[in-house]
C-alpha cells in the first residue's frame, strides 16, 4: 500500500529532521568541546577561547598527564578493580536473588519482593547511612565501603526478575521439576544459559555506576590511594579553583596548577573508555530500559 | 479446641460443627486478649514506675530546671521524655525502640478487632485473621519482653535500682503468650484444611532457595535496615565524645530549629525544580521519541539517537567539566562568544538567578535520551494497523499522532508520573552538587535536601542530628507521599498501582 505523501507529511518531516539534528548537535557539541580543548594550546585557550577543532593542535596536555602518571594510574587501577569486583559479585547476587523471587513455588517471594522494594521508597537517611559503614562498621579508607553499597539495587533485582520470567518458560522449570532436578540445576542448566541478555543488561548497567561513581570515594577513603578516577578528576578541578583563589592574594606561583587543557584532557582520559564502548553495548542498555518500561 | 485429626470418626456434620463452634471460641478469645492487651498498653497505664527518685536524679545528674517535667511513673509512649530531661541519653536508643514495638502492636491489635468486626472471609477462610491474630500477639509479647530488658538495661546503667515494672505486665505476658498458643492450634487447622504450610515447612523444602537470599538478606542489612536504626540521631544532640549511642536526647529541637532554619526554602527548592524536571522531562522525550519513531532512514535514525543518549553515560564530574568551562568568566565559551559580539561579559557563578534554567538545561541534556528510550519501546510496541487503518481513512501525520501515538502512550506517561511523584521529595542530588559544589552564593536557590545533608555530612563541624533530622523529614514525607499517592490510584485505576 503506497500513499501518497501530502503537504502535512512534508512540513512534519522538515520539522522533525531539523529537531533531531539540533538536539543530537546540543547533545553532542560539550564532549567535542572538550575533547577539542585538550588537544589545544592553553595559552591559545586563555586568549581565545574554545573552538569546535582544536586551533593550535598540540598533545601538551596529555605529555603533562602522563609525565608523573602514578596518580592518574593508581586511580585507574583502583576503578578497574572496583567495577570488576562489584560488578562480577553484584551479578551474582542479584541473578540468585531475582531467581528466588520469581519462583512462585516459593511462599514467601511476595513478602521477600516487597522488602527489596521498600528500601526504595524509605530509607533512614544519607548520614546513618554513612555513619553504619564509617563507625559501625569502621571501613572508612578501605575498599571495602566503596564497592559494596552498591552491589544490589532493588531496581535491578526487579529488572533481573523480569528479563528471567520472560526469557524462561514456567513449563520448562516445571517438567525439570517432576525429572527430580533442583533448584541448582534449574538455576544453573535452565536458567542460566538462556539468560545471557539480562546478564549483560544488568552488568553494563552495574558496570556504569562503578565507573562513573566518585561520591562513596568523597564519603569513605582518606587517602588518594583507594580514589575512583572521577573523584581524582573531581579533586582536582577542586583543588585548581581554590588554589587559583588564594594565589591571587599570595605568592603561590600559578604556573605549578594543572592548566585548563590538562582538566579537559585529565576528563577526556576519565571518560575515554565508557564513549568507546558505548556505541557497541547501547543496544543492552536501550533493551534493559525497555524491559523495564514494559512491566513498570 | 479439637483438631481435625482428633474429631475423625465421628460424623462428617458433627465434625464440620465442632470446628465451627471451636473456630467461634477462638475468635473470642483472640479478641478478648487483643482488647485487654490494647486497654493495657494504652498511654492511661503507666507500665513503669520510678523508686528512689531522689538518688536517680543525682546519679545522673538531672538539673534544677528540669526537675519538674520529670514523672513518678511512665508509660511505654513517654518514657522518651524521662530520657530527655533526665538526661539519660544512653538509654534513648532502647527507650525508641520500646516505643515503635508499642506502636507496632497496638497497629495490629486495632487491625485485628476491625478485622473481626468487618468479618470478611477471604479465598484462604480464616488463615488472614490467625495471621493478624498472632501477629498482634507476638508483637505484643515482643514488647512486654524488651520491655523487661529494657528496665534490666536501664537500672544496670544507671548503677542503680532506679526503675521497676508494674506487676500487670508480666500478667499481661501470660495472659497473651496463652493466647498465641491457642492461635497458633486454630491456625494448624486451618491450615491443614486449605494445604497450606507455615514458615517452618517451607525452609526445610525450600532451603536452597533461602541459601540463595543470604547474600541479598546480608546486603539489605547493612545497606538499607540497620541504617533505619540511625534515624534516632534524629533526636538527638550528636557528639563523637558521648558516641553513637550515648549522646544526649533532645527530643524535636533539632527539627524545630530545622524548620525555623531551612525547611521552607529547601523544600521549596526541591518540590519546585522536580516539578519542572517532571513536565519538561516528560514532554521532551515524548516529542523526541515520536520523531525518532517517524524517521525513516535508518543511519539517520540509529546516530539521533546514539548522540542523544551518550550524555546518559558520562559521570557527573564530566557535566561539571563542561558547565565550569561553558559558564567561567574569564574564557568559558558563552563569555568568549559574548566578548566576541562585542557585548558584556556575564558573571554566571555569582548571579543566583542564572542556576535555575542551567540546571534544568543540563537536568534535561543528562536524561532525555533514558526517557525517550522508555517512550519508544511504548511506540514500537504499538499496532501498525492501527496507522494503516487511519492512513486509509486519510488521517494526515499530525491526526495520526494526536488521536493514536498520544493516547497510546498516556499509561505509560502516567506510570512515569507517578514514580516521579512519589519521589519529589528526592533530589538529583549529584546534578545539584556537581554543578554548584561549594558556591555559597547559590545556596539559597540551588539548595536542596539532598545537598544541605551531605554538606552536613562532609563539613566540620559536624552537626549529624540536624543532618539526620533532614533526611528522616526527607524520607518520611516521600514515603506518605508514595503510599497516598499510589492508594488514590489504585481507588482509581488499579493497572497503574505501584505496589
Amino acid at each position: 500500500m503506497k500513499i501518497k505523501k501530502g503537504p502535512s507529511t512534508i512540513i512534519f518531516n522538515i520539522i522533525c529532521y531539523t529537531l533531531l539534528v539540533i538536539g543530537s548537535i546540543v547533545c553532542v557539541v560539550p564532549f567535542i568541546l572538550i575533547i577539542s580543548g585538550s588537544f589545544t594550546d592553553n595559552a591559545t585557550i586563555l586568549l581565545e577561547g574554545y573552538s569546535l577543532l582544536p586551533r593550535d593542535f598540540t598533545l601538551d596536555a596529555y605529555k603533562t598527564i602522563f609525565k608523573a602518571p602514578q596518580d592518574i594510574l593508581q586511580a585507574y587501577k583502583m576503578t578497574f578493580y572496583y567495577t570488576i569486583l562489584g560488578t562480577a559479585l553484584g551479578l551474582m547476587m542479584i541473578t540468585l536473588t531475582a531467581y528466588v523471587i520469581s519462583r512462585k513455588e516459593f511462599k514467601y517471594r511476595n513478602t521477600i519482593s516487597f522488602l527489596i522494594y521498600f528500601t526504595s521508597i524509605f530509607g533512614g537517611g544519607t548520614i546513618p547511612w554513612y555513619l553504619m559503614y564509617a563507625s559501625v562498621l569502621g571501613l572508612k579508607g578501605s575498599t571495602i565501603a566503596i564497592w559494596f553499597p552498591a552491589l544490589m539495587s532493588p531496581f535491578l533485582v526487579i529488572l533481573m526478575r523480569t528479563f528471567m520470567v520472560g526469557s524462561v518458560p514456567d513449563a520448562i522449570t516445571e517438567s525439570a521439576k517432576i525429572d527430580g532436578a533442583g533448584h541448582v540445576t534449574i538455576f544453573l542448566k535452565i536458567v542460566m544459559p538462556v539468560l545471557g541478555p539480562g546478564l549483560a543488561t544488568i552488568g553494563l548497567f552495574l558496570a556504569l555506576g562503578y565507573w562513573n561513581d566518585w561520591y562513596r570515594s568523597s564519603m569513605f577513603s582518606t587517602d588518594s590511594s583507594t580514589w575512583e578516577l572521577q573523584f581524582y578528576l573531581y579533586d582536582m578541578l577542586n583543588a585548581t579553583n581554590a588554589l587559583k583563589q588564594m594565589s591571587q592574594n599570595s605568592s603561590i606561583p600559578t604556573s605549578d596548577l594543572p592548566t585548563q587543557a590538562v582538566k579537559l584532557a585529565m576528563a577526556v582520559v576519565a571518560t575515554g573508555p565508557v564513549l568507546l564502548v558505548y556505541p557497541f553495548v547501547q543496544k543492552y542498555f536501550v533493551s534493559g530500559i525497555t524491559v523495564g518500561a514494559v512491566k513498570g | 479446641m479439637k483438631s481435625v485429626a482428633k474429631s475423625r470418626g465421628k460424623s462428617r456434620l458433627a465434625c464440620i460443627e465442632e470446628i465451627r463452634m471451636g473456630k467461634k471460641l477462638g475468635v473470642w478469645i483472640m479478641i478478648a486478649v487483643s482488647a485487654v492487651s490494647l486497654l493495657l498498653t494504652l498511654p492511661w497505664l503507666n507500665w513503669i514506675q520510678i523508686v528512689n527518685a531522689d538518688a536517680l536524679y543525682e546519679t545522673l545528674g538531672v538539673t534544677e530546671a528540669n526537675l519538674p517535667m520529670l514523672k513518678s511513673a511512665y508509660n511505654v509512649f513517654n518514657v522518651l521524655s524521662f530520657v530527655q530531661y533526665g538526661n539519660a541519653g544512653m538509654i534513648g536508643l532502647f527507650a525508641m525502640i520500646v516505643l515503635i514495638l508499642a506502636v507496632v502492636a497496638v497497629y495490629f491489635e486495632l487491625a485485628l478487632i476491625i478485622k473481626v468486626l468487618r468479618n470478611k472471609k477471604s479465598k484462604k477462610g480464616d488463615l488472614g485473621l490467625y495471621g493478624t491474630a498472632e501477629a498482634s500477639m507476638l508483637f505484643q509479647i515482643i514488647l512486654i519482653a524488651v520491655t523487661i530488658g529494657f528496665v534490666i538495661f536501664s537500672n544496670s546503667k544507671f548503677g542503680m535500682t532506679g526503675f521497676i515494672l508494674s506487676p500487670i505486665v508480666y500478667l499481661l505476658l501470660i495472659f497473651n503468650i496463652a493466647g498465641f498458643a491457642i492461635v497458633k492450634k486454630m491456625q494448624l487447622t486451618e491450615r491443614a484444611l486449605y494445604h497450606e504450610h507455615g514458615l517452618w515447612k517451607e525452609l526445610k523444602k525450600n532451603w536452597v532457595l533461602f541459601l540463595m537470599l543470604v547474600p541479598a538478606f546480608i546486603y539489605f542489612l547493612i545497606n538499607n535496615y540497620l541504617p533505619m536504626i540511625g534515624v534516632y540521631y534524629a533526636f538527638t544532640n550528636f557528639n563523637f565524645r558521648d558516641g553513637l549511642w550515648a549522646s544526649p536526647f533532645v527530643g524535636l529541637r533539632n527539627f524545630e530549629y530545622l524548620v525555623k532554619a531551612d525547611l521552607f526554602r529547601l523544600t521549596r527548592n526541591t518540590v519546585l525544580y522536580n516539578i519542572v524536571f517532571i513536565a519538561l522531562g516528560n514532554i521532551l522525550p515524548i516529542i523526541f521519541a515520536i520523531f525518532v519513531s517517524q524517521v525513516n532512514i535508518k543511519w539517520f535514525k540509529k546516530t539521533s539517537q546514539t548522540l542523544m543518549f551518550m550524555p546518559y553515560f558520562v559521570s557527573f564530574v564530566i557535566l561539571k567539566v563542561i558547565v565550569y568551562n561553558v559558564f567561567e568568566y574569564e574564557y568559558g565559551v558563552i563569555n568568549n562568544l559574548i566578548t566576541s559580539l562585542g557585548g558584556e561579559k556575564i558573571d554566571f557563578y555569582n548571579t543566583p538567578s542564572y542556576w535555575p534554567l542551567l540546571i534544568t538545561i543540563f537536568y534535561i541534556w543528562k536524561n532525555i535520551g533514558y526517557n525517550m528510550v522508555v517512550y519508544l519501546a511504548t511506540i514500537m510496541g504499538i499496532d501498525a494497523e492501527l496507522y494503516d487503518a487511519a492512513k486509509v481513512d486519510g488521517a494526515n501525520i499530525f491526526q495520526q499522532i494526536r488521536y493514536i501515538t498520544l493516547p497510546q502512550l498516556k499509561p505509560t506517561f502516567i506510570i512515569l508520573l507517578l514514580y516521579a511523584l512519589g519521589s519529589i521529595m528526592k533530589g538529583q542530588f549529584e546534578l545539584f552538587y556537581q554543578m554548584v559544589g561549594n558556591n555559597g552564593v547559590l545556596y539559597n536557590i540551588t539548595d536542596i535536601i539532598d545537598t544541605y545533608v551531605y554538606r552536613i555530612a562532609t563539613t566540620q563541624p559536624l552537626n549529624i542530628g540536624l543532618g539526620t533530622a533532614a533526611g528522616l523529614y526527607q524520607s518520611v514525607f516521600g514515603f506518605i507521599l508514595i503510599v497516598v499517592v499510589n492508594w488514590l490510584v489504585k481507588r482509581k485505576n488499579p493497572e497503574y498501582a505501584l505496589f
